[in-house]
């Protein structure tokens, strides 16, 4: 953030400080316990661990004994990192974090300010939601036009996975798919061996709106069991947020830049501002790395974004 | 219904779409003729822009436009984050690597001169060739390069190639089909997905009658 005056500058900081006091009251009423997350990462560990992240948007630090360091560019990768080699089979964390992210964005370093959600170890079967609604009330404290943009990983990685594309054409379609370009698709499927599953995939792209919408165009298509478990884990979310439906979107297509989430992935918008406000999902396999597949959901709360929004909008 | 603001790009593409736009019932509020930028339907439900080309990307990107027309040509060489929802029938041409007629071979083990306005593409097509290459960005007339020594070949559009073959150049190989291109931003989409899918509806229809050329 950049000022020409002192007065509109800390306007600024006074308003952001407002804001993350007043989610971080309300995440602690609500029995989530606070920790200060770590600036630095060893570069190896994190990468090792996070393969999809970005290894030359990363900030790197030279320690003295010669050891690469980095700014944080995902904090969730750096708890999950911290925790679970010393992780307790029936330990159950609810946990709040302010941190700030940096990653290189072409012309600069971009700090950036989130508040973060994760609850971890828990394996009762209503999280998914309760996790959903707490990032709801957050996001309509501040705005009326919001929505939320619901998907499930597990749905495109089941249909990818009955399809069993080479590298390349894994990585190009999943590309056209964040796309939403349905031709290029078509050609491009079009120019592959032909497997049963691909029609679908073709179709995936029409697969969003609200849940009896999408439920409507399911016909005939292909469905594996973890594409079902999948729809049927939509479901009971769907049941569950029926006061607010005309705040949900579901997009069975979506595709997350982070590579972790599987199962449930959300965004949430305020009309007027051009980017996510919230964005998360359940991440069960990333914790598997680390020996036991522990259930694991979370999500951030851009504080810069909201900030901007809020303001906007009154 | 929520308003709709539309990018259109200035020049030939432009006034096929706004052919198009006209032909589908949704674009009879703008005129060609005016110089004005803006211009807004009777009942407000859509706002069209007329923008240089080159920055309808970047008024859908940040959402100053919802949606957009724009050349593949232009979308390939931006690194933006949009949606590409629906490919026209107008703007069709192709992205080429053209050069003297006798100096054929583009492949060897020197480093070849590439004069394009799209250091991006070209980059990413002789990348993924393995051919080495040094990119002369220019902003107009890439035929004159070869012809005046500052590249060996040129990656440029080709429509017809007759001001290829005028200047003695000819296409060595074709990179890339281009068409025009409907692009969204992507939290417009989320928000107003009913109204811009509407209206593709309505330019697609019309756009597969008669342009089909």
């Amino acid at each position: 953030m950049n000022f020409l005056k002192i007065e509109d500058e800390m306007k600024y900081f006074q308003r952001m400080f407002v804001l993350r006091k007043e989610i971080e009251n309300f995440l602690y009423k609500e029995g989530y316990m606070n920790i200060e997350p770590s600036i630095f990462e060893e570069y190896d560990e994190f990468t090792s661990v996070n393969s999809r992240i970005d290894r030359s948007s990363t900030v790197k630090i030279l320690e003295s004994n010669s050891d690469i360091l980095i700014l944080s560019p995902d904090i969730t990768t750096g708890i999950i990192n911290k925790f679970m080699p010393r992780w307790d089979y029936d330990l159950i964390l609810k946990i709040f974090y302010y941190g700030k992210t940096y990653k290189h964005n072409g012309t600069g370093i971009k700090e950036n300010r989130e508040m973060g959600v994760e609850i971890i170890g828990d394996k009762s079967p209503n999280i998914d939601q309760d996790t959903l609604m707490t990032a709801e009330r957050i996001i309509s404290r501040y705005s009326e036009n919001y929505l939320f943009e619901i998907g499930n990983s597990k749905f495109l990685k089941g249909i990818m996975m009955a399809c069993s594309f080479n590298k390349e054409d894994y990585d190009n379609i999943l590309n056209l798919l964040y796309l939403k370009n349905k031709q290029e698709l078509s050609d491009y499927l079009s120019g592959l061996k032909y497997r049963e599953p691909m029609s679908t995939l073709l179709n995936i792209l029409d697969l969003e709106g609200t849940y009896e919408e999408i439920n409507g165009k399911l016909e005939g298509l292909y469905l594996n069991d973890m594409m079902k478990t999948s729809l049927e884990e939509l479901k009971i979310i769907d049941e569950h947020m029926k006061n607010i439906t005309d705040k949900i979107i579901y997009d069975l297509s979506m595709v997350s830049e982070l590579s972790y989430y599987d199962g449930i992935i959300f965004r949430g918008y305020i009309q007027g501002s051009n980017t996510e406000i919230i964005k998360g999902g359940r991440y069960d396999s990333f914790t598997e790395q680390f020996g036991i597949k522990i259930p694991a959901i979370g999500f951030t709360v851009e504080l810069d974004e909201l900030l901007k929004a809020v303001y906007k909008e009154g | 219904m929520m308003g709709l603001t539309i990018a259109i790009p200035k020049g030939r593409l432009g006034n096929k779409a706004i052919e198009i736009l006209k032909g589908a019932g949704v674009g009879s509020a703008i005129d060609e003729d005016s110089r004005k930028l803006v211009f807004n339907s009777e009942n407000q439900s859509i706002e069209f822009i007329l923008l240089k080309n080159s920055d309808v990307i970047t008024y859908v990107e940040n959402g100053i436009a919802d949606i957009g027309i724009s050349g593949k040509d232009m979308i390939m060489e931006s690194s933006g984050d949009f949606y590409e929802l629906y490919k026209m029938n107008i703007g069709r041409c192709k992205m080429s690597v053209a050069g003297f007629k006798d100096k054929k071979a583009f492949k060897d083990d020197t480093i070849l001169k590439v004069a394009t306005k799209y250091p991006e593409t070209a980059r990413r097509f002789f990348n993924s060739r393995g051919q080495k290459i040094k990119i002369i960005k220019l902003n107009g007339s890439i035929e004159l390069a070869p012809i005046l020594g500052l590249s060996d070949v040129i990656v440029d559009i080709v429509e017809t190639g007759n001001t290829l073959k005028a200047n003695g150049l000819e296409v060595f190989e074709d990179m890339y089909d281009i068409s025009a291109v409907i692009i969204s931003n992507k939290i417009s989409y989320k928000f107003k997905r009913k109204e811009i899918k509407e209206i593709i509806e309505l330019i697609r229809r019309e756009d597969s009658n008669g342009q089909v050329n």
